[in-house]
């Protein structure tokens, strides 16, 4: 024999065989620590299995030892940790120079595992393990810590880096999922009549099952069909063809999931053509898990794919034609093929058939294999037993014992109908052919091949060439002439056993490898009570691990069939959902789009060291300092307005300019107040409730012309502001524009005693006098030369303007202001010294000082009411809501002791224990220095004086005493100034 | 014309430090200071033409927009074709974009003189009319908006990343408007090709001008695509 | 992903969209009892068949109705509000000193 290094491991086969590796570039990486070499283009899997290593993980229950199932990514048995990556399909990943890869779920070893002496106590857990401890009070206590320890898939690394995943939009007149002779012909055909066609193929060389079945062909005729077919589509200008991606699943209106390495795809197409194949499905008989008991195109695709000998000892475990493929394959790949054991009474004496036959392998008809023969530790087989079949599941005389080391299993097919399901497909049970098929299909979504039931490879042919004529029409093309329906015999009949499923009375007959399920688990389920197979899943877990039931929901509902004496026909899978295959998280996130939104000023505020917070998906100053000096800060910042002058950014509040004959009309009916006398130069509150009366938001309105307002909204508010606006106005038609002009203003409010002084060495065309501009009026002007709508207004409580220019300039006008500033000691102020500033002021925070049930009169607002006005939104349910009492009123207050703490937002109101309201805002005023706040009392406590009680953190109790507001400057004076 | 600081006017681009980072050269084009390239001009129309994204924010625009908008920038000499969501050339290179039956943004075209724009701005008034003539509203729009423009043939495979309108050449073409989601936020595209290079103008929220200039250049980055300066847009023509 | 066809912009994801409620008539004047107006306010007649709804297309802001089978989520139309909406609308001013 030559040496393992020459040959990429001991099972390697010849060059004839391993179309996707190439023998010209070997790669070594590690498994358990061990180096093992491979070719490039191996899985995991293959490489393992070259080097004789068919241990790959352990299961997730019993922790019996796992091989190779399908070679197709389709099974949990080859689930594999690839460092921080849990859960990689062995089976599917491509091997790369120096990859760690590592076995999951044991203790110790992968071949020793301390954790399988579980199967021991299997009886301790039976089917509805949860269901029928944890009703016990204290039986949790005893689990957590073994479920906690055994519980979950692989180990996750919390320490692992972001990967960089994103996704792109993919667009198509037709889309073939499936690469194989029926997708391939589809797309083809689909091309022919003109459409754009997108072909998602799993693999990375077209050709489907051509790639490595014999589909009753001799030789390399199969594989040849499929090059000639990709041959054909590549040459095809309209056929964009996607390998190595999987559609994970169908959404609405024909929009496809589809995963490509790290790029998640979103394809838009008009119609889709499914042609995803159909899966292999397993025998159910004792040990039918261990490795070396596989699927027989998992061999075939060993050997034809990889090169590998799936062993070198083989039973054939047949019902169909294929079984008869693979053992020839076997052959020629130099495995030993013991027997055929056939459950077929009668086996149809056919070219494979006949080849077989002929190589002198015997053929047992109307046979079963009763149990595979573990090897040591189970890590492998010995042989296989095999008895003449009594009846439906069940044998008797002596068993036969075949020595093997590889049990191939080709008993039936069931079709790849996930996606078809996802898209609303109606699957029934055909009897002729025991397979589930689609029978009612959704609109624009057709099927071709095997997921159809169909299986003669020239039916699947024109099947393909059909259908994908028939998707390009409903996408609306129709060049060429229109193939012929497909008529007569497709070859579903004949490819998969009614009652492949021999129970055994030892057990360990799995029909569900993910979750370890045996026969009498699914036999105890339903006599438990759980009849119905959406019950059965939930109960026993079938079909619940990561293959989704792929190779367990049928049996299961055979199984269910039997119990219950229903018939098939009238049963169903389990409802599939997307994802067909698990997506990673950074699949769905991508790149995480989160759009941010900063001021002119943004990158101002940075340089003079702000810390800045977020509101909506703008970014504001918090406070100027660094963040150990916050406090300080904040208070300085205050004094600062109030004793001298202060610039604060306020570019993020909404604007809205309302233009029209019918503007102030307009205003009137979205607004509490009255606009239709407001004089032109002047702005007024204006205070916003939904049709609910709950305030939702405020701000001023400024009228520059008779029709036009310019309205503020909050920062938060005003897009579902704008929103409601164009809503209503769409139903009253009044003469009116609004537009949301938010980001095209920047705004700053100046403020303080001097900030006239200031604003008046670069504001020259505007009269900026105490009688020329009062407070509340509105200018338009120049700042620094910049155009400006000047407002006079008072949040904060003291002399202010504030001036909305040009957000291209914005930057121009904040230096301006800061140089003008200068001489006076001008100082930036942030959002937490506007927010003490205004609170001084007793000027509420939408949102934080009222919530979605605020009336006016609760907020104590009914000044901002007008009478009179024939309709104004929310004005109804505020009337309604004003007859009756009150139930609670915002309040301002101190507190009695000026030593106890600050309360903070949310802290409850007490009376006698009850509840009856909350603090909305809270802080100790650096002006007043004591305590001030804002907060919901009964009505009967909301008088001048009246005394409450508030719950501190801890449960502690002080007294609050309401307070007129505004607590600072109750005459309000200075922002008349 | 002499290079200038990027903060030399009044009117400064949304993204202008970024550009600066990136080695932009300025120069004053109508009353703002435009990247007019990164000092590699040769290299950046190749770029331009493969996958190049341009800053033009400050280049002049305006919009007009209500009841009689459409019929007085008629009035006043721009051809304004019916259907909505397609952008209209005007004789002097600029590009009417009409957003909807009554809405007008209107862009210069990349010399920038900002002539007819101005002209515009300066035209409309409230009037003194009694019944008011109805003639729209002017729209901020140099300052709600920025300014960029991809150009280059991986255009729409990089929109593709970011945006879920199909932009394929030959599925999206000249003068088309599309008004949609990009990288998370609200934005219009006009696809308006420059000689045989495809261009999209992409015009969105001012505000999130850095996020958007970075999403963009993360998008591009697989096609090799980088920003270019305004002469290498113009030198597609 | 569904589609929706925007009257305005096409047909487009429906991410690009917010619901709008079921388009309904708003009973006015202070004749209207507090439990019609509050069925007005806080009730969706959300029956099992063709309903018409408020939809915006986002990126423009654009309102429009559309007609959709709320058991088959089926858009069977959809069309500007002016088709439904197509007058000025007038509230009566309130008797001269009546308070509400």
């Amino acid at each position: 024999m030559t040496s393992m290094v020459e040959t990429g491991g001991v099972n390697r086969l010849p060059d004839s065989f391993g179309r996707l590796i190439d023998r010209k570039r070997r790669v070594a990486f590690s498994f358990e620590g061990r180096e093992i070499e491979g070719f490039a283009g191996d899985t995991i899997a293959a490489a393992l299995a070259a080097n004789d290593q068919w241990v790959l993980s352990r299961s997730f229950k019993y922790r019996r030892p796992r091989g190779i199932l399908t070679m197709a990514g389709q099974d949990s048995n080859t689930l594999v940790q690839i460092g921080a990556e849990p859960n990689v399909l062995a089976d599917r990943r491509i091997i790369e120079p120096a990859l760690g890869v590592m076995g999951q779920n044991y203790d110790g070893s992968l071949e020793a595992d301390r954790g399988n002496v579980i199967e021991l106590f299997g009886r301790f857990l039976p089917v509805g393990f949860y269901y029928k401890t944890f009703y016990k009070r204290g039986s949790w206590k005893f689990w957590e810590k073994i479920i906690r320890g055994r519980a979950g898939l692989g180990k996750v690394d919390l320490a692992a880096h972001h990967g960089y995943f994103d996704k792109q939009y993919l667009f198509a007149d037709v889309a073939v999922v499936g690469g194989g002779p029926a997708g391939l012909s589809a797309a083809l055909q689909a091309a022919e009549a003109g459409a754009e066609v997108i072909l998602i193929d799993e693999w990375p060389a077209l050709g489907g099952s051509l790639c490595y079945a014999r589909l009753g062909r001799e030789g390399d005729a199969a594989f040849n069909l499929a090059e000639k077919l990709a041959a054909q589509v590549k040459a095809k200008g309209n056929i964009h063809v996607l390998s190595d991606a999987t559609c994970t699943g169908w959404f609405a209106d024909n929009w496809l999931a589809i995963v490509k390495g790290s790029r998640f795809y979103k394809l838009r197409a008009r119609s889709v053509v499914m042609a995803t194949g159909s899966l292999e499905q397993p025998a159910v008989f004792r040990n039918n898990d261990l490795p070396g008991v596989m699927q027989g195109t998992a061999a075939q695709r060993l050997i034809r794919l990889y090169g590998v000998r799936p062993g070198r000892k083989a039973v054939v475990l047949a019902a169909n034609d294929d079984a008869y493929g693979v053992a020839l394959d076997l052959g020629d790949a130099g495995c030993e093929v013991q027997a055929v054991v056939d459950l077929r009474e009668q086996v149809p004496e056919t070219a494979m058939v006949h080849a077989t036959r002929g190589r002198g392998v015997p053929i047992l008809a109307g046979y079963a294999v009763t149990e595979a023969i573990p090897g040591t530790a189970k890590l492998g087989i010995l042989g296989a037993a095999a008895a003449r079949i009594a009846r439906e599941g069940e044998t008797d005389g002596a068993a036969a014992v075949f020595e093997c080391d590889l049990l191939c299993m080709s008993t039936g097919y069931s079709p790849a109908g996930q996606i078809l399901h996802h898209a609303g497909t109606k699957f029934t049970y055909d009897h002729a052919a025991n397979m589930f098929q689609p029978a009612i299909l959704p609109p624009h979504v057709f099927a071709a091949g095997s997921v159809n039931g169909t299986y003669a490879m020239e039916a699947v042919l024109a099947e393909g060439r059909r259908i994908g004529w028939a998707a390009a029409q409903d996408a609306g093309f129709a060049r060429g002439t229109e193939p012929p329906a497909v008529t007569g015999d497709r070859g579903s009949f004949g490819q998969t056993h009614a009652w492949p499923i021999f129970p055994h009375k030892a057990g360990k007959d799995f029909v569900d490898f993910d979750e370890d399920l045996q026969v009498k688990d699914l036999v105890n389920g339903i006599a438990d009570g759980y009849d119905d197979i959406e019950l059965l899943k939930r109960y026993s877990t079938v079909g619940m691990g990561p293959s989704q039931g792929r190779h367990s929901a049928v049996a299961a509902v055979r199984v269910l069939a039997k119990e219950t004496a229903t018939d098939l026909a009238t049963l169903s899978v389990t409802t599939q959902r997307p994802p067909y295959v698990p997506e990673k998280f950074g699949h769905l996130a991508g790149r995480v789009f989160e759009p941010e939104r900063h001021t002119a000023m943004h990158h101002r505020h940075h340089e003079l060291g702000a810390r800045m917070m977020v509101a909506g998906l703008w970014y504001r100053p918090a406070f100027y300092g660094k963040p150990e000096d916050r406090d300080q800060a904040i208070r300085e910042e205050v004094q600062a307005v109030r004793s001298n002058v202060g610039l604060i950014d306020v570019s993020t509040l909404g604007g809205l300019d309302i233009r029209g004959p019918d503007a102030a009309e307009f205003l009137n009916r979205l607004y509490t107040f009255t606009y239709a006398k407001q004089p032109v130069g002047r702005s007024r509150y204006v205070l916003m409730c939904d049709q609910t009366g709950a305030i939702i938001d405020d701000g001023v309105a400024c009228r520059i012309h008779d029709e036009h307002f310019y309205v503020t909204a909050t920062t938060s508010g005003v897009d579902g502001v704008y929103r409601l606006m164009l809503q209503w106005n769409a139903q009253w038609r009044l003469d009116v524009d609004v537009a949301n002009v938010t980001a095209a203003y920047a705004g700053v409010n100046i403020a303080g005693p001097r900030a006239r002084e200031v604003l008046a060495k670069v504001c020259h065309d505007v009269d900026l006098g105490p009688e020329a501009f009062p407070y509340m009026g509105v200018r338009l002007g120049s700042v620094a030369g910049i155009p400006a709508r000047l407002l006079r207004v008072g949040f904060v409580g003291e002399l202010g303007y504030e001036i909305h220019a040009p957000a291209s300039q914005g930057e121009a006008l904040w230096d301006a202001l800061m140089a003008a500033g200068g001489t006076a000691g001008i100082r930036p102020f942030g959002v937490e010294a506007q927010r003490v500033l205004r609170l001084e002021k007793g000027h509420i925070i939408i949102g934080q000082d009222t919530d979605g049930l605020t009336h006016p009169f609760e907020a104590d607002m009914a000044w901002a009411i007008a009478k009179n006005k024939a309709y104004f939104m929310g004005g109804r349910s505020i009337a309604i809501q004003t007859a009756r009492p009150l139930t609670r009123k915002l309040v301002g207050f101190t507190l009695e002791d000026p030593s106890a703490p600050v309360p903070e937002e949310c802290h409850l109101t007490v009376r006698n224990g009850e509840i009856t309201g909350r603090v909305t805002s809270a802080v100790r005023s650096p002006t007043l220095d004591r305590v001030i706040g804002l907060a919901y009392v009964a009505p009967d406590q909301a008088a001048e004086g009246a005394n409450f009680d508030i719950k501190i953190a801890g449960g502690r109790l002080i007294k609050g005493r309401v307070v007129k507001l505004p607590f600072y400057d109750p005459e309000t004076k200075r922002q008349e100034m | 014309m002499a290079a200038i600081e990027p903060h030399a006017q009044l009117r400064r681009s949304f993204v202008y430090r970024k550009l600066r980072d990136l080695g932009a050269r300025f120069e004053t084009v109508n009353s703002g200071a435009v990247a007019i390239d990164f000092g590699k001009a040769a290299a950046e129309m190749e770029t331009a033409n493969l996958l190049g994204l341009a800053d033009l924010s400050p280049l002049p625009r305006t919009g007009f927009k209500g009841a009689g908008a459409v019929e007085w920038l008629q009035s006043q000499g721009l051809q304004i074709g019916a259907e909505s969501n397609r952008g209209y050339r005007q004789p002097g290179g600029e590009l009417a974009l009409r957003l909807a039956p009554s809405e007008i943004f209107l862009i210069d075209s990349l010399a920038g003189s900002g002539a007819l724009i101005e002209r515009l701005n300066q035209a409309w008034s409230w009037g003194s009319e009694k019944p008011r003539k109805l003639i729209g509203y002017p729209m901020p729009r140099a300052d709600s908006h920025a300014w960029f423009a991809l150009s280059g043939r991986a255009a729409p495979e990089m929109f593709a990343k970011i945006c879920g309108i199909d932009l394929r050449l030959d599925k999206f073409e000249g003068g088309r408007i599309a008004q949609t989601s990009i990288a998370k936020m609200s934005g219009i595209i006009l696809r308006q090709d420059q000689g045989a290079t495809p261009v999209f103008h992409l015009l969105a929220d001012s505000a999130s001008a850095d996020y958007l200039w970075e999403a963009l250049l993360d998008a591009m980055a697989e096609f090799g695509g980088a920003p270019v300066g305004l002469s290498a847009l113009r030198g597609l023509a | 992903m569904k589609i929706m066809n925007c009257p305005l912009n096409g047909p487009r994801n429906i991410s690009e969209f917010v619901w709008g409620g079921e388009v309904k008539e708003m009973p006015s004047g202070p004749e209207v009892s507090p439990r019609d107006w509050a069925g007005y306010v806080f009730i969706e007649n959300n029956i099992a068949g063709v309903v018409r709804e408020w939809w915006c297309h986002v990126p423009t802001s654009f309102w429009f109705i559309a007609e959709r089978n709320t058991v088959s989520d089926e858009v069977i139309r959809t069309y500007p509000a002016s088709e439904v909406f197509n007058r000025r609308v007038e509230f009566a001013a309130p008797a001269k000193g009546e308070t509400k």
